[in-house]
């Protein structure tokens, strides 16, 4: 079943300077069960085009538009604010990038579980502080007995984003979107962590969006990537293929800027220049000022992005068809 | 002796009646990094805050670039304010949302009255690029940003006094690749060409072996392992050390995994032994107790010491 | 938290002693004493007498400290403008009209601000944004005295819906409170609207609107509670501050309650009774500055169970 479609997606933000596109025409969509990992450039429009999905950008100043805008087959355009309630947390459920803000400091962790389970479920208060302290110990939060009665100041960054992810998985949501799930978390955690996820994905048939800069957590976890630049898709396609042969300039610059692959201190590779400014977006391809094989050509045209028949798609003048549907 | 940049000594922080932090030894040697890394939630952030005074700490002693500053008052601590700046690891919490980044970056100057309002406003542009933010985000709030982008404005604003010493927080887990490399390049930049010190908290251990000369590893409030950053990786002695080395995600799809963790138990069983004879310097303390035992090289782990005398 | 409760406690006894040393001080420093009046010259020598009478040719300290042996025993002395009465008894029977006054206008002013603010933070930019800053900044611009004045015209002399001044009746009640809930509700109208802004814009509203709660749910109970955590803590000096006020709006109604006592004690040099009637304002305002914090830490978790040193 699809839970997510999203076609040609427009996120602009009213500002001082005029109009800012910070998302310019994004498709992708998603399968249940499946795990889709997106990646990019930071300030490339990732955690725009996730809370738009979800309709929490506040409008205005954002506009949005798009051909599609589904997920679980609710037209996210249309729904209103009944609809989306009910909508956000039980149908898809969000984890954000910023755990450390993400809490009310004036409420305890039990209590913002407890709501947002009863919020959803029939569930009194006592079954769901029952549950809330059975999946804070799943997210490896051994006292949680004790951390429900704590506030948000009184834990760790780490600690914040598991009771975010748990908080997340409370409803049991037919997707999840996790922005940055795992920064606050030292590696041991976050294996236990994407563990799982991966189990009640196996359990449930649950979806995964994945915004991750951390390329090993994504050769890791998830079935597709995309790959974000400038508010467009540069690239997508199933992970192995993506690492394995990236088709797009950007993507083999990302890939090649991996640190700590040689031992010992050294400088880290940069990709030559700097993003591109919302406010004043490159013309044609958003890449061309950094690309290594730019022509005249890509300062002119946008290049499409089509997706073939093997899953794969690359939004450069310059990969032949072939390429893409080998 | 010769001064360090910052050295802890039996540092302890309790919060009702826990003990989180729990008589921490930790030394940055002048214009090197020390990483601290370790278990989420074993008192990285309390450590590094206390560092700064801006968590007071319950016991032990705290001595910037010599000076014990553990009892000084606020008022007397402001000329030291000014060598230590610190990048929180809640970027977003500690960016005023009423002030341009502009304003956010130049505001330690403007604290310490240095330059005039228009040198402070160019500096603040300069820095912007430094990080990587083209210079008309000077105008922008905090909210209108990427997670990546205000992460980069508060390692700007920690930066811009010029300072000895920073105690930097997870400065890099919201950024691409291309840009952590700047940020962590721009660091070492500073490092050599300013003599920077450094107390870089971080999961990433893929940066932390790019960047750092040591590193020290906390579980549960305690150093249990610390070392020169190349026997750290290449001969971790500790189980945690090591669990943590393994479970590094491999950045090939084609090679997945179930990642290994050890839990609590499993951790405490498997605590190193030695005989007295493998320890440096001999002779050593005997005691059945977990404790720090030093190695060849620098390099000291929790363990416990058998056998001998 | 009681150790919070007893230091503040402590602490705002210190600074009630060091405020009463302050006003003593001033009040003698005012050149000029009771007698000093030119439309009855005294003889020096009764002069003199009611003046060690009234122990005045002491040293100031000594004054001081008779003085404040009497506080403690709730013995304000008497007033010299009616020596018939004890400033306790007569501050006993002028506070009432203050009080139901004040405090109905301060309970219906401020109720109102807080919902105009709120409702003009959730309708950003709408009519009533504009209407409640209309309000805000006219509340607090425009003097209480040209308000009373205001009021009377319009409501008594234009309209005559109720009378113009005095006490009694309820009817007369309601110009003076409206006067006095000017104030409360302006100054609320402006905090309520910021706080609640504020706390609209953290990101903690956006996870909150993400986990599918009500956005009643999330105003009522999340925004409110924050935004209350600034707010309290204009309320309980601002109550205080009604007590100035009250001298023009009494005045001006002819209300016989404490602030016409004000006026008249500081013209005619009435220590006792001037000094009686501010130590009630610096009291007041020590122990509502008080009350305040102790709900501040209260409904803040960081203050309560101490934090993050930042
Ligand atoms: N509320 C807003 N108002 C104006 N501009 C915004 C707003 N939110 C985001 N932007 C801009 O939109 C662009 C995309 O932001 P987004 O948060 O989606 O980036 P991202 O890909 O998630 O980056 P990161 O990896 O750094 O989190 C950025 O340039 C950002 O400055
Ligand atoms: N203000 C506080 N009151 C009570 N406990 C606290 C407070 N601040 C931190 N703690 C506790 O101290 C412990 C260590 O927290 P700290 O933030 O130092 O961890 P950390 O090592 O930085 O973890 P992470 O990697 O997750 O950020 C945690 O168990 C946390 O619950
Ligand atoms: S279209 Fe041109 S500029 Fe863009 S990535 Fe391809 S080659 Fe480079
Ligand atoms: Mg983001
Ligand atoms: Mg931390």
């Amino acid at each position: 079943m699809r839970l997510v479609e999203i076609e040609d997606l427009v996120v602009s933000f009213r500002q001082f300077e005029g109009l800012v596109q910070a998302v310019r025409g994004v498709s992708f969509d998603l399968q249940s069960g499946e795990s889709l990992g997106i990646v990019g450039e930071s300030g490339s429009g990732k955690s725009v085009t996730c809370s738009a999905l979800l309709r929490l950008l506040r409008e205005p100043p954002a506009t949005i538009t798009a051909k599609k805008l589904v997920l679980g087959g609710q037209d996210m355009l249309r729904a209103d604010k009944r609809a989306l309630a009910s909508i956000r947390g039980r149908v898809a459920a969000m984890v954000f990038q910023d755990p450390m803000t993400s809490l009310d400091p004036v409420f305890t962790i039990g209590h913002q579980i407890v709501e947002t389970i009863v919020a959803h479920k029939r569930a009194s208060k006592k079954e769901a502080l029952a549950r809330a302290i059975a999946l804070l110990k799943r997210v490896e939060i051994k006292n949680a007995e004790a951390v429900v009665r704590y506030y948000p100041h009184q834990l760790s960054g780490g600690m914040l984003q598991r009771v975010m992810i748990a908080m997340a998985l409370s409803c049991e949501p037919a997707v999840l979107v996790a922005d940055e799930p795992t920064t606050a978390l030292d590696v041991t955690i976050q294996a236990q962590i994407l563990q799982l996820i991966k189990d009640i994905q196996a359990e449930t048939g649950m979806g995964l969006i994945m915004i991750t800069h951390d390329l090993g957590v994504i050769a890791e976890t998830v079935d597709r990537v995309v790959v974000m630049y400038g508010g467009r898709v540069m690239e997508t396609g199933p992970v192995e293929a993506i690492f394995a042969a990236p088709l797009h300039p950007y993507t083999r610059a990302l890939l090649a800027s991996i640190p700590g692959q040689q031992p010992g201190k050294q400088r880290l590779t940069e990709i030559p220049g700097s993003s591109p400014n919302p406010a004043n977006p490159p013309s044609g391809c958003p890449f061309h000022p950094r690309c290594p094989i730019a022509e005249d050509a890509c300062r002119v045209t946008t290049p499409l992005l089509e997706t073939k028949a093997t899953g794969r798609a690359a939004a450069c003048i310059r990969v032949p068809a072939e390429r893409v549907a080998a | 002796m010769s001064e360090h940049a910052l050295e802890l000594s039996q540092i302890s922080k309790e919060f009702g009646g826990r003990t989180v932090v729990d008589r921490v030894n930790l030394v940055v040697p002048k214009n090197q990094v020390v990483a601290l890394v370790g278990e989420s939630g074993s008192g990285k952030t309390t450590t590094g805050l206390m560092a700064l005074r801006l968590i007071e700490p319950s016991a032990g002693r705290i001595l910037l670039g010599g000076h014990d500053i553990t009892s000084l008052r606020q008022r007397d601590l402001k000329p030291f304010r000014r060598q230590m700046q610190v990048v929180f690891q809640d970027s977003y919490a500690s960016l005023d949302p009423m002030m341009t980044l502009g304003e956010i970056i130049a505001e330690p100057l403007a604290i310490h009255a240095i330059g005039t309002a228009s040198e402070r406003r160019d500096r603040a542009r300069d820095w912007l690029q430094r990080v990587g933010l083209d210079g008309s985000y000077a105008t922008r709030y905090p909210h209108e940003l990427s997670g990546g982008q205000r992460q980069r404005v508060s390692v700007a604003r920690a930066l811009i006094l010029g300072a000895s010493v920073l105690v930097a927080d997870e400065p890099t887990s919201a950024l691409d690749v291309s840009v952590k490399a700047q940020i962590v390049n721009l660091l070492q930049g500073l490092q050599a060409d300013m003599g920077l010190s450094m107390l870089f908290i971080s999961h990433d251990l893929s940066v932390v072996r790019s960047l750092a000369d040591q590193v020290v590893v906390m579980l549960r409030g305690r150093v249990v392992e610390r070392g020169p950053t190349d026997r750290i990786f290449a001969n971790a002695h500790h189980p945690y050390t090591r669990a943590l080395l393994d479970a590094v995600p491999v950045i090939d799809p084609t090679a997945r995994r179930r990642r290994t963790f050890l839990t609590a138990e499993e951790i405490n069983a498997n605590t190193p032994r030695f005989r007295p004879e493998d320890i440096e310097p001999q002779p050593l303390v005997d005691t059945a107790d977990p404790q720090l035992v030093a190695l060849a090289g620098s390099h000291f782990v929790e363990a416990i010491v058998t056998g001998g005398r | 938290m009681l150790q919070f409760i007893i230091r503040r406690t402590l602490s705002m006894l210190v600074t009630f002693f060091v405020v009463s040393i302050i006003i003593f001080m001033m009040m003698h420093a005012i050149p000029g004493g009771p007698f000093d009046g030119n439309d009855m010259p005294l003889p020096d020598n009764i002069r003199a007498r009611l003046m060690a009478q009234l122990g005045l040719d002491k040293p100031l300290w000594e004054q001081y400290l008779r003085y404040m042996w009497g506080v403690f025993h709730l013995d304000f002395g008497v007033p010299y403008q009616s020596p018939g009465e004890t400033v306790m008894g007569l501050i006993a029977h002028a506070w009432v009209p203050s009080l139901v006054l004040g405090g109905l206008g301060v309970l219906i002013g401020a109720p109102i601000g807080i919902l105009l603010g709120m409702a003009a933070a959730l309708n950003r930019n709408s009519w009533i944004d504009y209407l409640a800053s209309a309000i805000a900044t006219l509340g607090l611009t425009i003097p209480v005295f040209v308000i009373s004045t205001l009021l009377i015209l319009v409501f008594a002399v234009w309209l005559h819906w109720t009378p113009a001044s005095g006490w009694g009746e309820p009817r007369r009640w309601i110009l003076p409170i409206m006067a006095y809930a000017a104030v409360p509700m302006a100054t609320y109208a402006r905090y309520a609207r910021s706080a609640m802004l504020d706390t609209l814009n953290k990101p903690f509203v956006t996870v909150l609107r993400a986990k599918g709660l009500s956005e009643r749910r999330i105003i009522f109970q999340h925004v409110l509670r924050n935004s209350a955590i600034p707010m309290i803590t204009i309320f309980l000096p601002m109550f205080v501050g009604i007590a100035t006020g009250s001298i023009f709006v009494e005045a001006i109604f002819r209300v016989p309650g404490l602030g016409a006592y004000f006026v008249s004690s500081i013209q005619k040099r009435d220590y006792p009774l001037e000094m009686a009637l501010m130590l009630l304002i610096s009291a007041l305002f020590c122990i509502s500055y008080l009350i305040s914090d102790v709900l501040y830490a209260l409904l803040n978790p960081r203050i309560r169970l101490g934090g993050k040193g930042r």
